[in-house]
């Protein structure tokens, strides 16, 4: 079990390597956000750049793994069509490790991307928590469980790029800005604030604003984990249960 | 035995707009194939020949039957099926960006191969892809990739290898080249079971064969008794009658059948009938467009058993 997760893990990964231009799109966006979304809060909230960015930071570590799930989507389904997820069923590795051995390398590829993302912060001046920094790359990397484990539900109960496409764009907006990663949700009306609770991306966007910031004792931080933690193993289950029916 | 398959069944429900659909893709189909022996499934496309294969290499469940696929029972161990084979889709599963080299030695590892390296060596050896084996993927033509998906499907010497339209898509050249090494595998003691709607590849391949058509198998034994059982020859005439055509050579043919302005009249000694055939349509002064003498082929065993030519069907001999 394991040595087949590890070894799909390490074949992956290297697989990755050699080609890393899709981590490295991957950050594109949340480091242009940082760039150039994070100077503007900055100037509306009239405070210094350095300061907003502690603020700022932790939401676009949650963007990163909501577009990785995007990214992991279009890769299964490739992996499809193309039979090569077909040929590994037939063989006798066990089943969940073909799909286990994906989502950790989907987490690792996550906790480079985001120590990239901290430390692009950081040389734009960004104050943070060293402890607090690195308990919150232990959540993002739950929350890109969470996030790749729906990625590859998503694909293989689809099997088709258009139906993804539009199921992605249709949610990924909403999830973004109800998750108060662009804009923090103190600022939104009640209704907002009461429908954000139920965005799963609200929780370590807030938790990694308090672990920035250095209140590692705050509540939000235990919810965001706990969360995190259940719907990870939630949608990884799924997403090793939808490749059971890889046949149709 | 290698494999042993007793009344298969499937049926796909598809869920659409205007409610549920079933298609029974097959129904009820028995399959005995002999160690060592190349077995093909020929049929159009759409007869249930990718559905019967899959259900063999466990990657669907079968609703109804039973099955036994290299010493171990279908349904209930199939992890121990999957031990035993080797299985090429018609997709292949060659990763684009990913050497050959790599793809078959993590294919190896996953089947516990003593020496991966070494037995990847062998097989890209064997396969003539050495020379392309460090270079991705993406950068292989269509006849390469055939052979590296071959070649991820036999690096664990499996004792039975299932091939899924092994040729479909390949210039002539490269089909010929394929099959040589398919043959190969007989030597080497390899049993193959292989799926293809090319008339000429069953022929050529395979030692016994079925014919499916709608998900049921419609004749089955080696290519030269199934054609023997149509008739040794057939002789083709574009007639301006066909139907009196069709009654003056009755008495010569064991069978005549008409397509449009087309006479298929199925003889045993062709050389000998023809002369008499063309004398009886002189006398009765029916004018003949052409004529060509053919040995049968298993098309005229497949139009025997449907009533359809495997043409028709959108499939090309």
């Amino acid at each position: 079990m394991i040595r087949h997760t590890s070894l799909f893990l390490v074949y992956e990964l290297r697989n990755t390597f050699r080609n890393p231009i899709w981590p490295l799109f991957g950050i594109v966006q949340p480091v242009v956000y940082l760039l150039l979304f994070g100077p503007l809060v900055a100037g509306a909230s009239r405070q210094p750049t350095s300061e907003q960015l502690t603020s700022f930071a932790p939401g676009m570590l949650v963007v990163t793994a909501l577009f990785g799930a995007i990214g992991v989507g279009y890769g299964t389904i490739y992996e499809l069509r193309s039979g090569v997820l077909e040929r590994v069923a037939v063989s006798p590795a066990w089943r969940p490790s073909i799909v286990l051995g994906r989502t950790l390398r989907d987490g690792v590829v996550l906790v480079l991307q985001s120590i990239v993302v901290i430390v692009i912060a950081l040389a734009m001046g960004m104050r943070a928590s060293l402890p607090g920094l690195a308990i919150t790359v232990v959540l993002i990397a739950l929350t890109g469980l969470f996030a790749s484990g729906i990625g590859y539900g998503l694909a293989l109960s689809l099997r088709d790029e258009n139906g993804m496409a539009q199921i992605m764009q249709f949610f990924a907006l909403p999830i973004m800005l109800l998750s108060g990663a662009l804009l923090p949700m103190t600022l939104a009306p009640e209704w907002m604030q009461k429908v954000a609770l139920f965005n799963p991306m609200y929780h370590p966007v807030v938790a990694g604003r308090a672990l920035f910031a250095g209140d590692l004792t705050d509540s939000s931080i235990p919810i965001a984990f706990a969360v995190m933690l259940a719907l990870a193993a939630l949608t990884v289950t799924w997403s090793v249960r939808s490749l059971r029916r890889i046949a149709g | 035995m290698i494999i042993s398959a007793h009344e298969l069944r499937k049926t796909f429900t598809t869920r659409s707009r205007k409610g549920a659909q079933t298609v029974e893709a097959v129904r009820g189909v028995d399959l005995e194939v002999e160690k060592g022996e190349i077995f093909g499934v020929l049929g159009p496309n759409g007869a249930g020949k990718t559905t019967t294969i899959r259900m063999l290499a466990t990657l669907i469940t079968p609703d109804a039957g039973t099955a036994t696929v290299a010493g171990h029972d279908l349904l209930r161990s199939p992890g121990a099926v999957r031990r035993n084979l080797g299985y090429v889709s018609q997709a292949g599963g060659v990763e684009e960006n990913t050497t050959p080299r790599a793809q078959i030695v993590m294919a190896a590892k996953i089947h516990n191969v003593p020496d991966p390296a070494a037995a990847t060596a062998g097989v890209l050896d064997r396969f003539d892809l050495t020379e392309m084996a460090d270079r991705p993927g993406r950068t292989l033509s269509g006849g390469q990739k055939r052979r590296v998906a071959i070649a991820l499907g036999l690096v664990h010497a499996p004792p039975l290898l299932f091939l899924d339209e092994p040729t479909t898509g390949l210039d002539p050249q490269n089909r010929a080249n394929l099959w040589d090494r398919i043959r190969q595998l007989r030597e080497l003691g390899t049993s193959v079971l292989l799926s293809t709607h090319y008339l000429d590849e069953a022929d050529a391949l395979c030692d016994r064969l079925v014919i499916v058509d709608h998900g049921r198998v419609v004749a089955q034994g080696t290519p030269g008794e199934l054609k023997r059982e149509v008739s040794g020859d057939v002789v083709t005439l574009r007639v301006a009658e066909p139907e009196r055509a069709a009654d003056t050579l009755k008495p010569y043919a064991r069978e005549v059948r008409v397509d449009d302005d087309l006479l298929r009249v199925y003889v045993d000694d062709g050389e000998h009938t023809l002369p008499a055939l063309l004398r009886a349509l002189e006398e009765r002064a029916l004018s003949l467009t052409s004529i060509a003498l053919d040995r049968s082929t298993l098309d005229d065993v497949f139009l025997a058993k449907t009533g359809r030519s495997l043409r028709d069907t959108g499939a090309a001999a």
